[in-house]
C-alpha cells in the first residue's frame, strides 16, 4: 500500500530512533574491546596505538585463568544437571495429566521471577546451616536452580509445538515409550534443548548476583573477581578481560543463530 | 503420547526434589530467619528494626524510583526496536542483525557491561567530550556516580528483555487486523493508535513487570554506577550478609523488599485492569 508524505517522515523518525537503540546496545560494548587494545597505561579512548600488552598480562596471571575455569566448569556442570532436571520435568508437565502439574511448573519457573540477590541470600544461609557455605558445591547448586528455568522454558515449548502422530506412529509400529523417545522425540526436541542449554551455559557464566554471596578469595568465578576489581580500580587490564567476555558472548550468539536461529531462539524466549 | 501418572511421577520427582531441596526450602529458612533474633527465638525485631528510622523506608523510595525510571525509558527505547523488528524489517537477515545485536549485551556479564558505561560517562568519557564539543557545556558536567547514571545502567540491562517480551506479543498480532484498518482508509498512524498498541498492550504489561522486577533487585549495576553515593536495596541485603554477617536482619530486608515489590505488581495490575481496554489486555 502506497505510504503518505507524513507517513514517509514518520517511518524515517521510527528508523532513526531504532537504530539509536540499537547504536544504544552495542556502544558499551565496542568501546570496551576498543580501549582493551591501547597502549597507555590509563584507559584512553580513542585508544593509543595497538598491542596484546594487556591480554598477555591478564594470561599470564594464574588467578585470572582459575577464575576463568571455574565459572566455565560451573556454567558446564550446571547447565548438564539443568537438562537431566529440565527435560524429564517438560516431558511430565506436558504430557501426563498429574495433578498439580501448574503449581509443579510454577516453582520451576519462580528462579526467574524471584531476585537472584535474595537466592543467593537464601542459599548461603542455608548452606551455613548444613555446613557447605563458601564451597563449589554451594555454589554449583545455585547456579543449577537458576539456570533450570531457561531449559524448561525452551523445551516446553518445543513440546507445545511438537506433532504428535509421529509418536503415535512410532508406538503403532511396536516400538516402546522410552525408545520413542529416543528416536522420535529427543531429535526434534534438540534444537529446543540446544538453545536452552546455551542460554543457561551464558546465564551462569555471566552471573554475579548469585555467585557473591558463596565466593571466597580462592574459589571465585571470573565475574565475581571482576566486579571487586573494578570497584578499587579500572585499568586496560580490567578492559582487556572483559573484551574476553564478549567475544564469548559473540561465538555463543553465533553458534546459536547458526544451530538454532537466532529469531526463534528470540521468540521462545519471550 | 500420553505419559501414564505413574511414570510422570517418577519422571518429576527427582527435579521435585532437587527444586525443593535447593530453592524452596532455602527460602523458607529465609522467611523463618527474618522473623528470628541472633538467640534463635522468635520475634519481629528485625521488620521494627527496618521501620524505627527514615534511613531503610528512603532506600526502599529510591529503589523504586529508580527502578520505575529504568522501566519506563527501557519501553520507550525497547518497544520501537521491538516493533520494527516484527513489522518494518523484511528479510530474515535483517532481522537476524537486529536480534544478535540485543541478544549480545544479554550474553555479557552486568559487570562488563557497566564497566562500558563508566568509560563512556567519565568526567573525561566520550559523552562529556561530545557535549564540550557541541558547546552544549562549558566543562565535564558528573554524570557518573548521580542517580542518572544508575539509571542509564539500569536501563542499558533492560532494555533487551523489553524488545524480547513486546516482540514476542507483536509477533502473534493477526496482520489481517492491521490491513482491514488500513483499507478501510485509516492511516498507518491510526491504524498503529487504535489497533497495534492495544493489542500489544498484553506484552508492554509483561515487559514492564519483567524489567521492574530486575531492576529492583539489581546488585551489580547500582554498586558500580553509584560509586558508593546511592544506596538501593539490593546492596544493604548484601550488606547484611556478607560484610556485617547478620542474617536474621538482612533476611527481613529480603523479605521486605521482596513483599513490597509484589504488593506494588499486584496494585498496579488491579488498576490496569479496572480500565476497559485493560482489562483484555491483562486476560
Amino acid at each position: 500500500m502506497m505510504m503518505t508524505v507524513s507517513e514517509r517522515i514518520g517511518r524515517a523518525c521510527l528508523v532513526i530512533v531504532v537504530w539509536a537503540g540499537l547504536a544504544f546496545l552495542t556502544l558499551p560494548l565496542a568501546i570496551i574491546v576498543a580501549v582493551s587494545f591501547t597502549e597507555t597505561e590509563y584507559l584512553k579512548f580513542p585508544p593509543q596505538g595497538f598491542t596484546f600488552r594487556w591480554y598477555e598480562r591478564f594470561l599470564a596471571d594464574s588467578s585470572y585463568l582459575e577464575s576463568i575455569g571455574l565459572s566455565a566448569s560451573i556454567a558446564f556442570g550446571a547447565t548438564a544437571i539443568a537438562v537431566l532436571i529440565g527435560v524429564p520435568a517438560a516431558l511430565a508437565i506436558t504430557r501426563s495429566s498429574l495433578p498439580g502439574r501448574g503449581v509443579v511448573n510454577a516453582i520451576f519457573l519462580a528462579p526467574l521471577i524471584l531476585p537472584t540477590i535474595v537466592i543467593g541470600a537464601a542459599l548461603l544461609q542455608y548452606a551455613s546451616a548444613l555446613g557447605f557455605a563458601r564451597s563449589y558445591a554451594a555454589l554449583l547448586l545455585g547456579h543449577v536452580v537458576i539456570v533450570v528455568p531457561y531449559i524448561l522454558r525452551t523445551v516446553l515449548a518445543s513440546l507445545a509445538r511438537f506433532d504428535q502422530s509421529l509418536e503415535e506412529a512410532s508406538l503403532d509400529l511396536g516400538a516402546s515409550g522410552v525408545s520413542t523417545f529416543f528416536l522420535v522425540t529427543l531429535p526434534i526436541i534438540k534444537p529446543g534443548i540446544v538453545a536452552g542449554a546455551l542460554f543457561a551455559l551464558i546465564i551462569s557464566w555471566i552471573n554475579v548476583e548469585l555467585s557473591i554471596f558463596n565466593s571466597t578469595a580462592s574459589l571465585m568465578p571470573i565475574p565475581v573477581k571482576l566486579f571487586n576489581y573494578v570497584q578499587y580500580a579500572i585499568d586496560p587490564m580490567v578492559a582487556a578481560i572483559s573484551a574476553g567476555t564478549i567475544y564469548v558472548a559473540i561465538v555463543a550468539v553465533v553458534i546459536l543463530d547458526i544451530f538454532v536461529g537466532i529469531d526463534r531462539v528470540a521468540a521462545s524466549q519471550k | 503420547m500420553r505419559i501414564r501418572n505413574g511414570w510422570a511421577a517418577l519422571l518429576l520427582g527427582v527435579p521435585l526434589a532437587f527444586m525443593a531441596a535447593f530453592f524452596l526450602v532455602p527460602f523458607v529458612v529465609v522467611v523463618v530467619a527474618s522473623f528470628q533474633n541472633a538467640a534463635g527465638e522468635w520475634s519481629l525485631a528485625n521488620y521494627a528494626r527496618i521501620l524505627a528510622d527514615s534511613y531503610y523506608p528512603n532506600v526502599l523510595y529510591t529503589t523504586f524510583k529508580l527502578s520505575l525510571l529504568a522501566t519506563v525509558v527501557s519501553f520507550l527505547i525497547g518497544y520501537p526496536i521491538a516493533y520494527y523488528i516484527v513489522n518494518v524489517v523484511r528479510s530474515r537477515a535483517g532481522r537476524r542483525l537486529c536480534y544478535i545485536l540485543v541478544i549480545m549485551p544479554l550474553f555479557t556479564s552486568n559487570i562488563v557491561r557497566s564497566f562500558g558505561w563508566i568509560i563512556l560517562l567519565g568526567r573525561q568519557g566520550i559523552v562529556n567530550a561530545t557535549l564540550v564539543t557541541l558547546g552544549l557545556t562549558e566543562r565535564p558536567i558528573p554524570i557518573l556516580f548521580t542517580e542518572l547514571s544508575i539509571v542509564i545502567g539500569l536501563t542499558y540491562i533492560l532494555v533487551p528483555f523489553m524488545v524480547l517480551t513486546v516482540a514476542g506479543v507483536l509477533q502473534t498480532i493477526d496482520k489481517s487486523l492491521v490491513e482491514a484498518s488500513l483499507d478501510l482508509g485509516a492511516s498507518r498512524f491510526v491504524t498503529f493508535a487504535k489497533v497495534t498498541f492495544p493489542l500489544s498492550l498484553p506484552g508492554v504489561i509483561a515487559g514492564s513487570l519483567i524489567v521492574f522486577t530486575l531492576a529492583v533487585s539489581a546488585y551489580v549495576v547500582p554498586s558500580i554506577m553509584s560509586g558508593g553515593r546511592t544506596v538501593v536495596m539490593a546492596m544493604s541485603i548484601f550488606e547484611q550478609y556478607g560484610s556485617l554477617f547478620d542474617f536474621n536482619f538482612g533476611a527481613a530486608l529480603a523479605v521486605g523488599l521482596l513483599v513490597v515489590t509484589l504488593i506494588l505488581i499486584a496494585l498496579s495490575l488491579f488498576f490496569i485492569e479496572r480500565q476497559p481496554s485493560g482489562r483484555q489486555a491483562v486476560q
